[in-house]
């Protein structure tokens, strides 16, 4: 399944063949990585002699909790290469710069000055590889009054503005699962180093490119600050309130639904919706029939919500959510299950688009099954290279390729710089 | 003048809403001239969403539109008319990309799908963005950003574990994983052409990109075989990890201390130098444990002081600290934001001068900043038929007659 040679798979279908990337970055920038890495780029994962920070993280494979079993580094570092490398230390920051000539792209989310003091700033870094580009991934960005200040997941959600606006109004705002915030730094990241790369290839001329978690949050944030600046609205949350009339989520007998009937194009499915309602001989089915839903004014009000409610919380209440999704689409009516980990994974459609992948994870000796392609490409498809690296798994064949012996590897060894 | 990188590409649009349009705006932000190609008669109903300028509804007014749609323009044909279908093809003919996020088959049944763009422009990007994707018993599935939520597992995941899934009432697929995504893919099939020759089509399912980036809570039963629950703000082994209430209305400040030395830091900057006495707050793990006593007297704490100062204190203490910024913080008081210079004001004829969100990045040498704003409905329609067509006013003056233009 994996290639064994020890020079990566170079393949005329890979998209992103022949880019190298030295991913120096942390939590904050390892999907960046991914995304190039299950491209067919060469992605290079370069840790701290102690692990990378994923290493550490939950969950782990059957629940052991081991450096080499962290779910997250297995599922964001895949066909990645792995090296450890001391940066703190002269003869790392050496290697570092010997290893960046070599490559189109480093990542990395060290606090600014940081890599500076260590002698890898951008502009040290663009003296010997002047096509280079970095990009640095931090929680304000490079300059300015909050640049100093530290940032996880958590509190770049709420700086950027997402968290205020998500969850319960009579209690404290709550987070999108899963590291969303650094996710969404990644994902922008990725995107402009792409084309910061491909400037390179053509021009010959680097780039640094200052990525601010906090700004890469407040894209997010939908229709919220155009509506404070054109109408003078803050935007709060609002729980389970139907964000429009007819679009919320509802309690079904196994769970819950998702519908989408008002606002945005969806008023275009009302009609349809009613006719459901109304052929399943639901009680009230024609309290949603009018011309009165067709206007705006009149669908805002909390009367509308709540007429809308009566009718179809109970006939949703005694079905289950299979059944209310496929009748729904069925009519071309949006609606959705509301799915737990269980239920995707298990979700048809996925299994037909062969959507979730398994991946043999040798330090744990099984297979992990994880989500795959998230595009398909018709001629340089999204593929996994290898596993998530051992820590240190490619120090040999990495340093080989920039020229170490043997014997010098053993004696950085010793000295514990990788 | 602005090294725009992207210059010299162009895309035909075909998409609306959200999804696309704002995977085109990377492009268009870059450089490349985005076409988007409308309805005048079935208009992208963001267009017609609110918030508008002052409150009055209109197709140029909305800064839902305006926002997503920067550096861009605008025509309208009518393809339901063979003569716009015609003229269609002529702008794809001369583009490198296609993008739309219609139901698979609807490109097709106007003559305009990947197999009809290959007949005549053969290197051609094609970027599909369906709901479920091209493929598979739930391929003409429909839905919106936060149906997609809901079905990727997002909405179940994300709120208090003793309520329903409350999610995060934004439609977030749309906004950041899939244009994230597409565009993402479009420029590695960009490298990819450019290197062979060769165009490809890229089917990209709007549900997917969300599950890619909840990997890990997938994987807790793919792997593990256990069903990950909703944590609220909670992290597993880190304790204080929350949000607290701040002296003011609805004012609060998310407050983490990843190790024991930052919750050292904490308690000494808020002057309670007893809680790193108390034996059961003295680890993580000790923490994690007595949760709730933490949370609670952190909040009564915090709740007696101005969110900004404790945010300036905390992190001058090394305790990662974010106030819970709204919109108006974030565009009037966050001088982080300010000095980023992330909110730039476009001057629109219908809106005036609004505000507009900049990319998350700054460059020392390339450039992605919008210049233009977004276009009125059919703004280009003229100069793309007679600048890029190379029709003649009168030809053009016809076309509307047919009614080919609307």
């Amino acid at each position: 399944m994996f290639s064994q040679r020890s020079i990566p798979s170079i393949r005329q279908t890979d998209a992103v063949a022949g880019i190298r990337v030295l991913d120096a970055a942390g939590p904050a920038g390892s999907y960046c990585g991914k995304l190039f890495a299950d491209m067919g780029a060469d992605v290079i994962l370069v840790e701290p002699p102690g692990g990378h920070a994923l290493r550490r993280e939950f969950p782990f494979i059957d629940d052991v909790e081991d450096p080499e079993r962290s779910i997250p580094f297995a599922y964001y570092h895949t066909s990645k290469r792995g090296i450890s490398l001391e940066l703190d230390r002269s003869e790392g920051q050496e290697l570092f710069r010997c290893l960046a000539r070599t490559a189109n792209l480093v990542i990395e989310t060290e606090m600014p000055g940081v890599m500076n003091s260590r002698g890898l700033s951008p502009a040290n870094l663009a003296r010997t590889a002047p096509h280079l580009v970095v990009t640095s991934i931090t929680p304000f960005g490079q300059t300015g009054p909050y640049s100093r200040f530290l940032g996880e997941d958590l509190t770049a959600l709420a700086m950027g503005g997402f968290l205020y606006i998500s969850g319960y109004p009579d209690m404290a705002p709550t987070r999108l699962h899963g590291n969303q915030a650094f996710l969404t730094a990644s994902m922008f990241s990725a995107v402009a180093s792409m084309v910061a790369v491909m400037d390179a290839e053509q021009s010959g001329q680097g780039e640094h490119i200052d990525v601010s978690i906090q700004e890469a949050v407040a894209m997010a944030l939908e229709n919220s600050v155009p509506f404070y600046d054109l109408e003078g609205h803050v935007r709060k949350r609002t729980g389970l309130t139907q964000r429009y009339t007819g679009a919320g989520l509802f309690p079904c007998s196994d769970g819950y639904v998702y519908v989408f009937v008002g606002g945005l194009a969806a008023i275009r499915f009302w009609d349809g919706f009613v006719q459901w309602m109304k052929e399943e001989r639901v009680e009230g089915a024609s309290r949603l029939d009018g011309p009165q839903w067709h206007n705006r004014a009149f669908r805002d009000t909390e009367q509308a919500r709540t007429i809308f409610a009566e009718v179809f919380a109970p006939f949703a209440l005694l079905r289950k959510q299979m059944d209310l999704y496929l009748a729904a689409q069925a009519r071309r009516i949006p609606m959705s299950p509301v799915s737990t980990g269980e239920a995707v994974a298990n979700n048809p459609q996925l299994q037909a688009r062969g959507f979730f992948v398994d991946v043999g994870h040798p330090a744990a000796d099984r297979t992990l099954r994880m989500p795959g392609a998230p595009y398909l490409l018709s001629r340089t498809p999204w593929h996994i290279q290898r596993p998530a690296p051992r820590l240190g798994e490619h120090n040999e064949e990495v340093f080989a390729e920039i020229g170490l012996s043997p014997a010098e590897l053993a004696t950085l060894q010793r000295k514990k710089v990788i | 003048m602005p090294n725009l990188p992207l210059a010299g590409i162009r895309i035909a649009d075909f998409s609306w809403v959200g999804a696309g349009p704002i995977t085109t705006k990377f492009f268009s932000d870059f450089g490349a001239d985005v076409i988007r190609i409308e309805s005048g008669t079935r208009m992208d109903p963001v267009r017609v969403t609110p918030p508008f300028k002052d409150g009055k509804p209109g197709p140029d007014r909305s800064g839902y539109y305006a926002d997503r749609n920067t550096n861009k323009r605008s025509i309208t044909l009518n393809l339901k008319n063979s003569r716009g279908v015609e003229l269609a093809r002529s702008i794809i003919s001369r583009s490198d990309v296609v993008v739309n996020n219609f139901s698979p088959g609807t490109m097709d049944r106007f003559g305009l799908g990947y197999r009809d763009v290959q007949s005549f422009k053969a290197d051609i990007i094609y970027l599909s963005m369906s709901m479920q994707g091209e493929s598979g018993p739930h391929h003409q599935f429909i839905g919106f950003g936060l149906t997609i939520g809901a079905l990727a597992g997002l909405q179940y995941l994300s709120g208090p574990p003793d309520r329903p899934p409350v999610g995060s009432s934004t439609n977030y697929s749309d906004h950041v994983p899939n244009p994230c995504h597409g565009a993402f893919a479009v420029l590695a099939a960009l490298r990819h052409r450019r290197r062979t020759g060769e165009g490809q089509f890229i089917d990209l399912a709007q549900t997917e990109p969300t599950m890619a980036v909840l990997g890990p809570a997938l994987m807790e039963y793919t792997v593990n075989g256990r069903v990950q629950e909703r944590q609220g703000n909670d992290h597993p082994r880190v304790a204080p990890h929350g949000v607290y209430p701040c002296r003011g209305e609805d004012r609060w400040i998310a407050i983490v201390a990843m190790d024991d030395l930052q919750w050292a830091s904490l308690a000494d900057a808020l002057g309670h130098s007893e809680w790193l006495h108390d034996e059961r707050w003295a680890t993580s793990a000790g923490r994690c444990a007595d949760r709730g006593g933490v949370d609670m007297a952190l909040a009564a704490e915090t709740s007696r002081r101005d969110a900004d100062e404790t945010l300036q204190l905390l992190q001058r203490s090394g305790v990662p600290a974010g106030v819970l910024r709204d919109a108006r913080d974030l565009v009037e008081r966050d001088p982080q934001l300010a000095h980023r210079g992330h909110w730039i004001r476009l001057d629109h004829p219908q809106m005036g001068t609004t505000v507009y969100n900049a990319p998350p990045y700054r460059f020392t040498r390339l450039c992605a900043t919008p210049t233009r704003h977004a276009p009125l409905l059919g703004e280009h329609t003229n100069e793309v038929l007679s600048g890029l067509l190379g029709l003649s006013a009168d030809e053009i003056a016809s076309l509307a007659r047919q009614g080919v233009l609307k």
